[in-house]
């Protein structure tokens, strides 16, 4: 297979002009002849619906939650980036372009990061005009803050909830389209199979999540937007209904996985506090703008925090990286963190932890300001903790917060597989090998209000599709297949939980493909894994029966894709011998141990092709192909 | 003059009829009381003022139809947002413990407003319509004060005004839209205040009588 | 400081919208303190996997207290007493060794029970649907900076705009009305420059739906804003009358 990603010639300021007028365009009165399938409805489900209903298609659209005002996009909590120089920082669509791309690792295509950046501005007038109340000025214009991996402030924000804030956004748009007739709600309805007739997606099947009745929908096109699979790690930031099964069954359907094992591992998370935990919690990035990372200069201090004097505290990220100090990316303050509790300094019960200290910035601005911009993240952490950190430092420890790897999808967003479009967290687009704070949400409204609507009219225009329905035996097909995988997990009746499963599969990925990885972990993970899936299928307890509301069913099927995706992550760590960005190979590492990439070997891609069941999956490679920046060993010093 | 009749049977339009008419009621308990707070100064003074209220004549009989127009809607239409109220919630909660923002007299509007129609019939049969040929009003009240039962009707009804008024008052300017963070606490403050001031000031009358 | 309890918890099950239901004993040793509730009530699940029984169905997914799923009344209290709190980001250490908690579903006509403590909350989506948004079609939006809006109504805005939907407002007020979530969107669309044109058309049609969905009337009893566990004021639901009066009073929309 030949992967194309179809990036338009010509200098990249110019490449997504050129590329609107070239694709061909669907009458006004052709487009409701053409029916669209949007699975997911987070900001890239959200928007892609509204936006595809108002230019007059018919938009089916398919959530688990029972609204979809609640999908995971809501949880958001630090902002959105845009390259608006309202702040006059010197900030610009470049600057904003490199910014993404260099703390991608030079992993991202340079056609995809600069149309993002272009597209960012348009975004923020969007959602003011839909009455997003972003923070704003004592002049009443809005407010920016600054994120990690940038030196300027174009982060606009609405409080500590600015996913859900533009969620509602895109969700009361969609709302006025379905109010309108253009949208039909599909709620509390899971995506179990894509239906694929003469190589096109043309449909798929779903899980009525009440009845348990198997649905079919057929469309001319499949829109995806059903988020990362985090919670392949059983304990991360994302929500407890985030899962990889839609994004799998297409993949097992023929479209192509690429770069798996690119996870983000966020340095600012409220730590572990015991085996019951179910989730981790966030605490925003933006914390990073005022409060001091720090740990004892002694290992093994047990004292309190406020008893360690000035000179006895350690504050490795402004030591290490002057110029960017707390405000480093992602990936290289969470291994940062990592590398000092390793050493034996961190601090906490279980010396998993470092502290986040707003001793200084209350000091210097006083609590009003810093209860202002952080009060509810505050108060989510006293909640959590039962700790004042007004008064005593945060704890915080890295955990897994979002997925750079997704379905292959070219400038079009389409797959490999025609008719199948991959939007927001869903996809490898932008982010490389590691995304900067506050580009996910704008990628995600990029996806679904500025891009998918030219490119699917292109893709109707150019494409002859005739009609089908839903007694295609292809749907037939699909439908037995999804009921044949819920009938043997019921059947199984094991000794064992679903979520015994699950955790104990976090546990190996968090141990061997999470933070720091090498070879050899990596290969004994294989193993874990696949034996661990061996035991689900014999010893799995799933109680309850398929036709009522089964949560126990639902999770079941989740984690049953999780062991089989968990093997393919695993194989990409193992097929990438470099470091770059959240990939971390410990046998690739510079003398100060910041990531060290390949790129005479590694500058590409990765795209996996299933090949069948216990088959090693086929690996294509999509050359990066840099012409307007320098590869440059990252530098935050 | 559809969207009048839309307006006046939405949840809020019907509220604002009873706001309106609320405070209708409330006006008309203050100068009611003003009147009556004359008993404490005596037969005479009292029977010079009822004299001189019914000297208005044609206007009183205007403001006592108006009082019944009043009346029957703030009953009506009370009563159809209680059941509507009562409708919505079919199966109940085994533990139904209130959170700090309920009071007492939120909770039971529905039922001391009953109390209070029930009293003010009798009331009115007992005072508005008896027999005044051979006896002044003062004379009235008076004699039927002499009863404990009496008594005893009369001033748990005003305890019921009190506490209807406890949270109609405040409760009447937010359905009205009059809510702004400068003068409700100073709203929900003249509220009580009224409320006992009517509570005390009628419940008050009875003993007086017994003592005099 | 490590610290366990011992809880006995009385939940409700029904197992579908047509059963009667009924509530179950459940007593559960060695609780963390350090729990979330709903992680409380995993480790029951998981016990009563264990032995054969089915687990109790809630609905969950942030478990950060902002998507607005989870939600029960716990002893009387929608999400339980700690004021400002969701279910999820109530933590057990509120909790006193050898209480009994009595966990049912939020009760209102509008929100029939699916199963257990699971409700259908469909009713809130239809008040959106009726209005609850600024027609604005993606692409025709002036620059964003072109309409400043004053800091305080965007703060007003924003704390209309907190609501998370879950629903507790209705499970609260004894009457079982909406009128604070209705309030919050109404408010927080009225508040902007940008929610001005249509204000009238959706305060009169967003409030028409509520009316009809089977939800009781506002009494203003404020047990809703007590509740919300985004502490949402009812002067958002004075602000709705006032939208509401000037609509049908003095627009010129029907
Ligand atoms: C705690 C937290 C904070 C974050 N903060 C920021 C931030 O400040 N700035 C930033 O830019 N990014 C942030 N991110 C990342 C960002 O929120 C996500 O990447 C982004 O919201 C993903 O949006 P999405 O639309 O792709 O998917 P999601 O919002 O995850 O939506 C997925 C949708 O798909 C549906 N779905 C999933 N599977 C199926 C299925 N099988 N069948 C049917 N439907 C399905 C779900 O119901 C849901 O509607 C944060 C992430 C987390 C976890
Ligand atoms: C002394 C006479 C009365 C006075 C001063 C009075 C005053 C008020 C006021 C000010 C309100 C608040 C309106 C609002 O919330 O907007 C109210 C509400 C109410 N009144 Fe009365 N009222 C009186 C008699 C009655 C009677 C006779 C009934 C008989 C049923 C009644 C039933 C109610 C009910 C049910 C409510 C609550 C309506 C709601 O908020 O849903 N009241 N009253
Ligand atoms: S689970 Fe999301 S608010 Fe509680």
């Amino acid at each position: 297979m030949e992967l194309n990603a179809k990036i338009p010639e010509g200098p990249l300021p110019e490449k997504w002009d050129r590329h609107r007028f070239e694709l061909k365009l669907v009458s006004p009165a052709n487009k409701r002849k053409f029916d669209i399938i949007v699975v997911g409805t987070g900001l890239a489900g959200g928007s892609a619906s509204a936006a595809l209903a108002e230019l007059g298609y018919n938009v089916k659209t398919f959530c688990i939650q029972d609204s979809p005002r609640r999908a995971h996009s809501i949880a958001a909590q630090g902002g959105i980036n845009a390259a608006k120089n309202y702040t006059n920082e010197g900030d610009s669509i470049w600057r904003l372009f490199y910014d993404t791309i260099k703390g991608g690792d030079f992993r991202s295509r340079e056609g995809n990061v600069y149309r993002l950046a272009q597209i960012s501005n348009a975004i923020i007038d969007q959602c003011v005009a839909q009455g997003v109340p972003f923070a704003r000025e004592y002049g009443g214009l809005l407010a920016n803050r600054s994120f990690g991996g940038a030196q300027v402030s174009r982060t606009f924000y609405a409080r500590g909830q600015t996913g859900q804030q533009l969620l509602l956004g895109a969700y009361s748009a969609m709302m006025r389209q379905v109010a309108a007739g253009r949208v039909r709600l599909f709620p509390r309805r899971e995506m179990l199979d894509l239906v694929v007739i003469d190589g096109r997606a043309r449909g798929i099947v779903t899980r009525n999540l009440l009845t348990g009745a198997m649905e079919t929908h057929s469309a001319h096109a499949v829109v995806l937007a059903t988020g990362g699979y985090g919670n392949v790690y059983f304990l991360s930031t994302n929500a407890m209904s985030s899962n990889v099964t839609a994004a799998y069954r297409c993949y097992k359907r023929g479209a192509c996985f690429a770069n798996p094992c690119f996870t983000q591992i966020h340095p600012t998370c409220i730590p572990v506090h015991g085996t019951y935990q179910s989730k981790l919690t966030l605490m925003s990035e933006s914390l990073r703008n005022d409060g001091r990372v720090w740990v004892p200069v002694k290992a093994g201090d047990k004292r309190r925090p406020e008893e360690i004097p000035e000179a006895e505290r350690d504050y490795y990220l402004e030591r290490r990286y002057p110029s960017f100090g707390n405000l480093v990316p992602r990936d290289v303050a969470s291994r940062a963190a990592k590398a000092q509790c390793d050493a034996g300094k961190g601090v906490g019960e279980t010396g998993l932890a470092v502290y986040l200290d707003f001793r200084d910035a209350i000091r210097r601005d006083g609590r009003a300001v810093i209860e202002k911009k952080y009060g509810n993240l505050f108060q989510m952490y006293e909640k959590i903790t039962g700790e004042d950190p007004y008064k005593t430092p945060m704890m915080i420890y890295p955990a897994v917060h979002y997925t750079m790897g997704g379905l292959w999808v070219d400038y079009n967003l389409m797959s490999t597989l025609d008719g199948l479009f991959v939007l927001g967290e869903a996809n490898f687009s932008d982010h490389g090998a590691n995304r900067l704070g506050a580009s996910a949400l704008m990628q995600g409204l990029a996806d679904g209000y500025f891009i998918i609507p030219y490119t699917i009219g292109g893709y109707f225009a150019g494409t002859p599709l005739e009609t089908v329905d839903g007694t295609h035996p292809a749907f037939g097909e699909a439908i037995e297949s999804s009921r044949k995988r819920i009938d043997t997990l019921l059947a199984v009746d094991g000794r064992r939980t679903v979520d015994d499963f699950h955790r104990e599969l976090g546990r190996i990925m968090w141990d061997y493909c999470g933070m720091s990885r090498n070879n050899e972990g990596l290969e004994k993970a294989k193993g874990m894994i696949r034996a661990l899936r061996a035991e689900f299928r014999e010893n799995v307890r799933v109680p309850g029966e398929n036709e009522t509301f089964n949560q126990s069913l639902e999770r079941a099927g989740r984690v049953a894709d999780f062991l089989e995706f968990a093997e393919l992550m695993v194989t990409d760590a193992l097929a990438r011998q470099e470091s770059c960005g959240g990939h971390f190979n410990e046998a690739y590492q510079t003398p100060d141990h910041e990531a060290l990439r390949d790129d005479a070997h590694f500058c590409h891609v990765a795209a996996w092709e299933y090949q069948g069941e216990d088959r090693e999956p086929v690996l294509h490679k999509e050359p990066l192909v840099f012409e307007n920046v320098t590869l440059a060993q990252r530098s935050y010093k | 003059m559809l969207w009048l009749f839309r307006f006046f049977t939405a949840s809020i339009g019907r509220k604002f009829l009873m706001a309106l008419t609320g405070l209708g009621f409330i006006l008309f308990l203050g100068t009611h009381l003003a009147g009556n707070l004359l008993l404490y100064r005596g037969g005479n003074a009292f029977n010079a003022y009822a004299a001189r209220l019914h000297a208005f004549g044609g206007l009183l009989m205007v403001f006592e139809f108006g009082l019944l127009v009043f009346a029957l809607i703030h009953v009506l239409f009370g009563l159809w947002l209680f059941y509507e109220n009562y409708r919505a919630r079919p199966i109940g909660y085994r533990v139904r413990k209130s959170g700090p923002g309920q009071t007492w007299g939120s909770a039971t509007m529905p039922y001391t407003g009953l109390l209070i129609l029930a009293f003010v019939v009798y009331h009115l049969i007992r005072f508005h319509f008896a027999d005044k040929t051979s006896v002044t009003i003062y004379e009235i009240v008076k004699n039927a004060f002499q009863s404990p039962l009496e008594i005893a009707i009369y001033m748990v009804a005003m305890a019921a005004v009190a506490l209807h008024i406890s949270h109609g008052f405040w409760s009447a300017f937010q359905t009205l839209g009059a809510n702004h963070p400068k003068y409700m606490p100073l709203i929900r403050g003249l509220g009580l205040i009224f409320s006992v001031v009517v509570g005390i000031g009628f419940g008050f009358i009875p003993i007086y009588m017994t003592l005099v | 400081m490590k610290k366990s309890i011992h809880v006995t918890l009385k939940v409700w099950r029904q197992a579908s919208g047509g059963d009667k239901g009924r509530f179950e004993t459940y007593p559960l040793k060695d609780i963390s303190t350090d729990m979330s509730f709903l992680e409380m009530l995993d480790v029951l699940n998981e016990a009563l996997t264990h032995s054969g029984k089915e687990p109790i169905a809630f609905d969950h997914d942030c478990r950060e207290g902002i998507c607005g799923m989870c939600g029960a009344v716990v002893n009387g209290r929608p999400h339980g007493p700690e004021k400002g709190t969701t279910l999820c980001q109530l933590h057990m250490r509120h909790f006193s060794d050898g209480d009994v908690l009595v966990i049912e579903p939020w009760r209102s006509r509008a929100f029939p029970v699916i199963k257990d403590l699971v409700v259908d909350r469909g009713a809130l989506d239809q008040i959106i649907i009726a209005g609850g948004y600024i027609s604005v079609n993606t692409g025709s939006a002036p620059e964003a900076n072109s309409i400043p809006v004053p800091q305080g109504a965007a703060d007003k805005a924003m704390d209309a705009a907190a609501c998370i939907g879950c629903g507790a407002c209705v499970a609260a007020c004894p009457n079982g009305s909406a009128m604070l979530f209705a309030a919050a969107k109404v408010s927080h669309l009225a508040l902007l420059p940008q929610g001005r044109p249509e204000a009238a058309r959706r305060a009169i049609r967003m409030v028409e739906k509520m009316d009809g969905l089977g939800f009781g009337n506002c009494s203003n009893i404020t047990e809703c804003e007590a509740e919300c566990p985004k502490e949402i004021s009812i002067a958002h639901i004075a602000r709705l009358n006032r939208e509401f009066f000037r609509a049908q009073l003095a627009s010129d929309e029907k």
